[in-house]
């Protein structure tokens, strides 16, 4: 049975999650096709500077003649597998802090959340925009700075969770007869905070598209590699919407960016809403 | 959406008298400031790249011999030892002498001041419309969840969520600046001629990106507030009693479900203002956010250094604020819990 069945079998998305897992397949499909791009694809000159759209180059020349089509597709799978193993990355701190916070030792749970508080308050894009101007721009370090900033919400939320399964009856029940830890997470909790994380990491991937867009838009992105958000940067540098080009060159890579968001949130709100049957049934 | 407000900070209300409560909110806050002003002062220090490499590029730097480097670095203090640094900073802080900025020498007090009205007139303008528009049909979405218009405002409020910034900014500067020729692009006023009319012109397309890319969030937001407090049992329970639809949505809904809102919206404006730093880039409107984004990008430390505590000063603030007011909303705060 297709993956795709058993999720309508399982109503785990709703018809607007499988219009989100549609889009989000088809943005993937375009960007594994670019992994298969040779290196120099948006990179290298291959066209006369500012050249219009014509047959071998649907969507014409950037002003160093670079092909926009390619440096699309490339960008896709730059912003995609960042965005995943940040999400992926995110999601791991967030449930370990979040599980240590709620019912790990009372001298570890106070320190981590008063830690995550204090990040809360301090503005994400100026923390963003610090690391990317004195850190560098490669990707693992944009990697470990998103991860680094955006634990503190998740973590959060997944304490929540963790402190509201602890406290349902069945996994009390469990613990008043002595199960170990590891049965009570392993058996009980994990079924409620499981389905949780799904939300969370669909969360955290959208928000980490959208700062490095906004890092690269703000010319802190890396210039050696084409991406969404430097393809825009270059639009803003040469005020590319003074002139035509605007609708083939600024036009497609914030719809892409766009497209990638809206795909994920589309399949994190349907999830979201599968997840509290309370509401289900109420009009 | 669900789990929202309980990731809320500061809206949580000890079971304790409202005095102890009041000092005990303060304290907390004084103790925020303080780690902020703490990471604010170490933060731009512990990073790579330091100040020297603002004077000119590097063969430059490397002319200069070591006297002469060392007599730049005693002028702006970055010689001494770093306790004697932090205690002058902190001197500086409460005495609103913030240094000067390292790029074009003018002191930093002034230049946040010069730009701090732009920033707040263009996040106060946006926040009001986006709050009038983002929970009045955040209400209604939440209201009519079923019907055919509540489906359609949260798909609609779903993709604004997902445009960027940016992104609308460049496509309203196309539209309304290049195409129509209606509106200006760039800027505050005309060839430097400061109108009420001039600056509301140029405020328009700064203000809707802001409204538009913030309203999706606002919306649902508000709407899982209102079905939280719709499924809740006291309102079955009037429901169940015969209370009227109309009154029922007045009096047992919408005063519970707009609290949490009340609160994120005190929040959102701290933080719009951090946020507006693209929106300033893409329009060139001369607010605090650029100057933030200048100050980095120059490794101007003290300009830096003075934004960010504004910066901060304005969240915690807010979220001092969002406190102090909760109580006259919600009178089951006022009690500080204890009956």
């Amino acid at each position: 049975m297709s993956t795709l069945a058993v999720a309508t079998r399982h109503r785990l998305l709703g018809t607007q999650g499988l219009v989100g897992a549609g889009l989000l397949a088809a943005i993937v499909a375009i960007a594994v096709y670019g992994v298969f791009l040779p290196d120099s694809a948006g990179r290298a000159r291959v066209a006369a500077p500012y050249a219009e759209p014509q047959s071998g180059l649907p969507l014409g020349s950037d002003d160093l003649g670079r092909n926009l089509l390619e440096q699309l597709i490339v960008g896709a799978g730059i912003s995609l597998s960042l965005a995943f193993i940040v999400a992926a990355l995110t999601t791991l701190i967030a449930a370990i802090v979040g599980g240590l916070a709620g019912i790990g030792p009372r001298g570890l749970s106070a320190p981590l959340m008063r830690g995550a508080d204090v990040m809360l308050v301090l503005p994400e894009l100026i923390l963003f925009i610090l690391a990317a101007a004195f850190l560098g721009q490669s990707f693992w370090t944009r990697v470990a700075i998103m991860a680094v900033i955006l634990w503190p919400v998740p973590s959060r939320l997944l304490r929540s969770a963790v402190l509201t399964s602890w406290s349902r009856g069945h996994l009390e029940v469990a613990r008043a007869m002595g199960a170990p830890l590891w049965w009570v997470l392993g058996r009980h909790a994990s079924y409620i905070i499981g389905p949780l994380l799904v939300p969370v990491f669909v969360r955290t991937a959208m928000r980490a598209i959208i700062y490095d867009a906004t890092l690269s838009f703000l010319g802190l992105g890396d210039p050696t590699t084409p991406s969404w958000g430097t393809t825009l940067y270059w639009v803003q540098v040469n005020g590319v919407f003074l002139s035509d080009a605007w609708l083939w060159w600024a036009v497609p890579p914030g719809a892409a960016i766009t497209l990638t968001v809206l795909a994920l949130a589309l399949i994190g709100t349907s999830v979201e809403d599968r997840l509290n049957p309370a509401l289900k049934d109420f009009s | 959406m669900t789990d929202v407000q309980e990731t809320l900070p500061g809206s949580t209300l000890g079971r304790r008298g409202s005095w102890s409560y009041f000092a005990g909110r303060g304290l907390e806050y004084a103790l925020v400031l303080a780690v902020a002003l703490t990471l604010n002062f170490a933060l731009p220090r512990a990073l790579p790249g330091g100040p020297m490499k603002l004077f000119g590029n590097p063969e430059a730097l490397a002319r200069l011999t070591a006297e002469e480097r060392a007599q730049i670095a005693s002028e702006y203090g970055f010689g001494q030892p770093l306790w004697q640094q932090f205690l002058d900073y902190l001197q500086g802080v409460f005495t609103l002498d913030l240094g000067t900025s390292l790029a074009d020498g003018r002191p930093v007090t002034e230049a946040i001041a010069t730009a701090l009205p732009w920033t707040l007139l263009l996040v106060g303008t946006s926040i009001v419309i986006t709050a009038l528009l983002g929970v009045s049909l955040g209400v209604l979405g939440g209201l009519r969840r079923r019907e055919g218009k509540g489906a359609g405002l949260l798909a609609g409020a779903i993709a604004l969520d997902s445009i960027p910034q940016f992104w609308l900014g460049m496509l309203l500067i196309v539209f309304f600046g290049v195409k129509l020729q209606v509106l200006p692009t760039f800027g505050v006023s005309d060839a430097g001629v400061v109108t009420i009319g001039g600056v509301a012109e140029h405020l328009i397309l700064p203000v809707v990106t802001l409204t538009v890319t913030g309203i999706g969030y606002l919306f649902m937001y508000t709407r899982s507030s209102l079905l939280a407090v719709l499924t809740s049992q006291p309102v079955e329970h009037a429901h169940a009693r015969g209370v009227p639809r109309g009154r029922l949505v007045r009096r047992h809904v919408l005063r519970p479900a707009l609290l949490p809102v009340h609160t994120i919206l005190m929040l959102d404006i701290g933080f719009l203002a951090a946020g507006s730093i693209v929106v300033e880039t893409v329009f060139a409107y001369p607010g605090l956010g650029r100057l933030t984004f200048d100050a980095i990008a120059a490794r101007d430390y003290p300009l830096m250094q003075g934004t960010f505590l504004v910066l901060t000063v304005m969240v915690v603030l807010m979220n001092a604020l969002a406190d102090l007011t909760y109580p006259l909303l919600d009178p089951r705060a006022r009690t500080g819990g204890s009956r």
